[in-house]
């Protein structure tokens, strides 16, 4: 009997004037998608490429001198993901490389200067075609299969036999989920190959796993929209009715609620830009660097005051040998405070955005279109997972730079009293080639998985509540 | 006739809806094999209603509902088995052809092992046209329709058939033919019960006919009995008689 609804309502969706439509859009949107943001991503990776060439080439002609005179920055860049070409999500807000400095790092400039709202949600990638086109289509097909039949006059013809009133719904749910998902696997396997036309690694470092899985939560996501579909039908009584409410839950789950969830978190925690934080932490350290001066100048003062120039320039006086351990505790203290005070700027900022996060996230789960947004741009590698990633890295190298390159170059800023202020320099030899590499570690698909846990359990919810409202509601549906 | 089991058979039913309305009240009816029971009466006297019990489509207020012994209310899924339905607006399937839709409701009537020729000679069997069987039935006449739909129970082979106004807004041959074939089934021994507004064809085909007005059955004659009254006569006195008090 299950069989017989399937085949059924497979053929019905065949044959319907919408069927071909659909499969155009497919057919045509999701292999074109895919071709241009491949473009978009070659060309990404051409730029990142000149322009590690580039800053190489620099940093092996660094010289001590350049790291002491402050003119030289340090850049660490992030190569593109490849797997942007199915979700763009934080690819193009992503700075394309930070750069170190002896005072902390910053955020260079993003990948695209585009800052529309469906960036995060995504752009005109397959993701954005499943979100907006496919999810709507999804919608529209499960709209009338239960009020529509009944309209016809067909559901009750069905329900003349011995016919189990859930076996209908589930066969109309797989049959007409069917229907749909051929046409888009067809649509997918021709985006694949488009992409290895486009000698796009498909098969490298671990893509294919991914690209699986994408698929496999497209289709989970396709079925939860048809189900959501179908729990709308079952409680209209006419096709009309079902369509303005389909209408008006497909708005309120691809527009209102993940762009409201944002706005209310944004407006309950208000969190600084990121160039804001790195004001901050500039004007920090330069306000602890004038109080170093002055202290030290302060210091010098009292020891070499009353001394000639003579005198002072003897490097084993009694009185340079009282200076350098005062000089030195004065600058360890400093660099100590200096340490404890930025990383509590970065520790608040952190929890501010976490916080702001965690609202906009939770409120933005209650529509499975985010909870997929989100899980997919993690296992894509452009979501929050990937921005997390990186800005540990950042903090990894900044660390690794201090250590390695930019403790090696002292400068003694003095202030003396009436405002004279003198400068010393020493320095250490530096071998530019050992210098540490910028890597940033790529989440694994078992950290996008547990990064995603409420991503899941809101598209887990969205499977199953629909299902379990149009059972509930279509065993006692008034078929008349 | 002789007196078997019945095969439709309603005790004591009544189905009052949500909004107060006694759509039918207190009903007995014994159908049985080999018997039309014409079940005649305005629009709202409980014709529809009392089929859709029969489905199970509604359940009743009180008394029951028995398909070939099976009460409906306890095993709707036991007694669908062997009931078919046609209604007034046969239902079907537009962008499926005449075969595509037979072949449909055949399986879900349980015949699951027939050949294409097999829906053929259905389709024959009720005068279909050779050149519709192929055809997609939303290009269908309403004659047409009603015929697939008529196959539709012929194919199913079930004991009782319950046809909602099936002959409504058909033309005067296309009616002829339809009753033709609830001749033959009538003669295959099935029990049918239907609801209809066409006083005439009741008499015509109907072993015995039953008046309903607000959901009562106020009158019931044989078709021997028929020969000696005028049913348009006693239709139109019921019509026009008091309403009845509600109980």
């Amino acid at each position: 009997m299950l069989k017989t609804i399937i085949k059924k309502e497979v053929l019905e969706t065949i044959f319907s004037y919408r069927f071909p439509l659909f499969a155009v859009i497919c057919l045509l949107l999701i292999p074109l998608g895919m071709m241009v943001n491949q473009a978009s991503y070659a060309k990404r990776v051409r730029d990142y490429s000149e322009q590690v060439r580039l800053a190489d080439e620099a940093a092996s002609k660094l010289k001590i001198q350049d790291v002491m005179a402050g003119t030289v920055a340090i850049k660490g860049f992030r190569r593109p993901a490849p797997l942007s070409v199915f979700t763009q999500g934080f690819e193009s807000t992503l700075p394309r490389y930070y750069e170190f400095t002896q005072d902390g790092f910053k955020p260079g400039e993003s990948a695209s200067d585009d800052e529309s709202i469906l960036s995060v949600q995504g752009k005109v990638d397959f993701v954005f075609l499943v979100q907006m086109v496919i999810s709507l289509i999804a919608l529209l097909f499960a709209s009338d299969m239960i009020s529509g039949e009944k309209e016809s006059g067909t559901l009750r013809a069905m329900l003349a036999n011995r016919l189990p009133r859930d076996t209908l719904l589930a066969g109309k749910i797989e049959g007409g989920d069917l229907a749909l998902w051929v046409p888009f696997l067809i649509a997918f396997l021709l985006g694949a190959v488009v992409l290895m036309l486009g000698a796009f690694p498909l098969f490298a470092g671990g893509a294919a796993g991914r690209v699986l899985v994408i698929f496999l939560a497209t289709s989970l996501f396709v079925l939860t929209y048809f189900t959501i579909g179908i729990a709308v039908s079952t409680s209209a009584a006419k096709a009309r009715t079902s369509l303005v409410a389909i209408l008006i839950v497909w708005a309120a789950f691809q527009l209102i609620i993940p762009k409201l969830g944002d706005m209310v978190a944004r407006l309950v925690y208000p969190v600084r830009t990121e160039t804001e934080i790195s004001l901050q932490k500039s004007l920090l350290v330069r306000s602890l660097d004038m109080d170093q001066a002055k202290e030290l100048g302060r210091q010098w003062d009292l020891i070499f005051g009353s001394l000639s120039q003579e005198a002072r320039d003897k490097q084993d006086s009694p009185e340079n040998k009282k200076w350098e351990p005062i000089r030195d505790d004065i600058q360890q203290r400093t660099r100590e405070k200096k340490s404890q005070q930025l990383a509590a700027i970065d520790e608040t900022y952190t929890q501010e955005r976490r916080r702001q996060q965690n609202l906009a996230v939770n409120l933005s789960l209650i529509s499975p279109s985010a909870a997929f947004a989100r899980l997919l741009a993690d296992v894509c590698g452009t979501g929050e997972l990937e921005r997390a990633k990186y800005l540990e890295a950042v903090r990894a190298h900044q660390k690794a730079l201090d250590n390695e390159l930019f403790s090696k170059v002292k400068r003694t800023l003095m202030i003396h009293e009436g405002g004279q202020m003198s400068m010393g320099f020493s320095a250490m030899p530096v071998d530019a080639s050992k210098l540490p590499k910028f890597v940033i570690t790529s989440a694994t698909m078992a950290e996008a998985f547990k990064a995603n846990v409420r991503s899941l359990l809101s598209l887990l919810f969205w499977l199953i509540a629909p299902f379990a409202f149009a059972y509930a509601k279509f065993i006692k549906y008034d078929v008349r | 006739m002789a007196k078997q089991q019945p095969i439709l058979k309603t005790d004591d039913l009544s189905k009052r809806y949500e909004d107060g309305v006694l759509a039918v009240d207190h009903l007995n009816l014994n159908i049985y094999p080999g018997e039309v029971y014409c079940l005649l009466g305005a629009n709202g006297a409980g014709k529809t209603t009392t089929i859709n019990l029969f489905l199970n489509f509604i359940p009743p207020t009180t008394g029951t509902c028995y398909v070939n012994g099976i009460d409906v209310t306890k095993d709707p899924l036991e007694a669908k088995k062997y009931v078919s339905f046609v209604s007034e607006n046969v239902m079907l399937y537009g962008n499926f052809t005449a075969r595509q839709n037979l072949d449909f409701f055949a399986k879900l009537g349980g015949k699951t092992n027939l050949a294409k020729n097999d829906y053929y000679q259905v389709m024959r069997r009720v005068s279909l046209q050779e050149k519709a069987f192929e055809q997609r039935v939303k290009n269908f006449s309403k004659g047409m329709r009603q015929k697939l739909g008529i196959s539709i129970a012929v194919i199913k082979d079930a004991p009782a058939v319950l046809l909602d106004e099936p002959t409504a807004g058909l033309d005067p041959k296309a009616a002829e033919e339809f009753l033709e074939i609830l001749d033959e089934l009538k003669k295959e021994g099935k029990a049918i019960l239907m609801s209809t507004h066409d006083i005439f064809r009741a008499k015509e085909i109907g072993d015995r006919v039953g008046i309903m007005k607000e959901g009562r059955l106020v009158m019931e004659r044989t078709r021997e009995e028929l020969q000696y009254e005028d049913l348009v006569k006693i239709y139109i006195d019921y019509m026009k008689s008091e309403p009845l008090t509600l109980s």
